[in-house]
């Protein structure tokens, strides 16, 4: 068994992106703020775009906890196209920016809160893919 | 013409020397009949809903190949492994893929549908990949003798193909196929 278990092991699921700590931002009671997250993706990988060709394909998705803010759009940036073999493939490489539109409810309670948001992806190098994975964002939220 | 003589001896002792060194590298590739180690047993369903054992398939030599719909390079090899299917079934050949997809049957019977594949495909489950050491990364692939065993080390990732018809194609070769296919039930014991 551990013959089977040790070359896989150097291959330990680790997350393949990051996502820089985002700054604190401020929002009035009812107004809209835009938060963009900075998300890195490790050299030599990639993770699905938002919008995949394929049906197949698991796409990058970033949901935020509701309740302290309302969610009003979430804005990905323009993916690259690459070949694996001949299947053609829309993904995100190295540095690539995630931006968030809220809205803070008019009765929202002032004060300091953090808001989580759950990065769903999907990570492949040229030869293989790891199973997909989430990854905590925690964002400082100050609400007036 | 002692000179000549001993040059020659050198030339037949270098030659038998690198001879060597090649057919030891090429074999720290294959494990060894005697070193290795059985397949961890398993028991999934297919999309037919059947109950499939791992050691049904002893006596085959078998790709077991751990996969997911949405991997791009395990994409790339289900074609050879059809392939594979088609041209080694009848010398006692079988691929097995095991679906590693988190959604089940719902994502994989559409893609077998889709791209029709002509071997077994089984849905994978969290034992059997930690049976298999975690599985993290696909494609992962092992051949398996007719012994049930491993017979080389796991792929990890893309790999030629040329790769796995060596390797099916060095066990299919095997004295011992003969043995399973061709010879009196009373030979199998030797050849195990």
């Amino acid at each position: 068994m551990i013959t089977l278990a040790l070359p896989l092991f150097c291959l330990a699921q680790q997350n393949k992106i990051t996502v820089r700590p985002p700054d604190a931002i401020t929002v009035k009671r009812g107004a809209t703020v835009t938060e963009t997250l900075q998300v890195v993706v490790q050299p030599g990988f990639h993770v699905n775009s938002d919008k995949p060709k394929d049906e197949f394909i698991i796409p990058l998705k970033l949901t935020w906890t509701p309740g302290l803010l309302e969610t009003k759009n979430i804005e990905f940036p323009k993916p690259e196209e690459v070949k694996v073999g001949t299947q053609s493939l829309l993904v995100f490489t190295g540095l690539f920016m995630v931006k968030t539109q809220f809205q803070a409810p008019a009765n929202a309670p002032a004060g300091p809160a953090t808001l989580i948001g759950k990065i769903h992806y999907q990570a492949c190098s040229s030869d293989m893919c790891y199973r997909p994975s989430t990854i905590e964002v925690k964002l400082p939220v100050v609400i007036e | 013409m002692a000179m000549k003589k001993l040059f020659c001896c050198f030339a037949v002792l270098s030659a038998f020397l690198l001879g060597s060194c090649a057919n030891q590298a090429k074999s720290t590739q294959v494990h060894a009949s005697s070193n290795r180690k059985p397949a961890p047993e398993f028991t999934l369903t297919d999309s037919s809903g059947a109950q499939v054992k791992l050691s049904d398939y002893k006596g085959k030599v078998v790709l077991l190949n751990f996969w997911a719909t949405w991997c791009g390079p395990c994409a790339l090899e289900i074609p050879w492994f059809m392939e594979f299917e088609q041209q080694y079934k009848s010398k006692g050949f079988e691929v097995l893929g095991v679906s590693m997809d988190d959604d089940g049957w719902k994502a994989v019977k559409p893609y077998i549908a889709e791209h029709k594949l002509n071997y077994r495909v089984l849905l994978g489950n969290d034992s059997v990949s930690q049976l298999y050491g975690g599985l993290d990364a696909l494609p992962t692939t092992y051949i398996i003798d007719r012994d049930g065993k491993v017979a080389f080390p796991a792929h990890v990732g893309l790999i030629n193909k040329s790769e796995y018809v060596q390797e099916v194609e060095s066990l299919l070769s095997d004295k011992r196929a003969h043995d399973y296919f061709g010879a009196p039930s009373i030979l199998l014991g030797s050849a195990k």
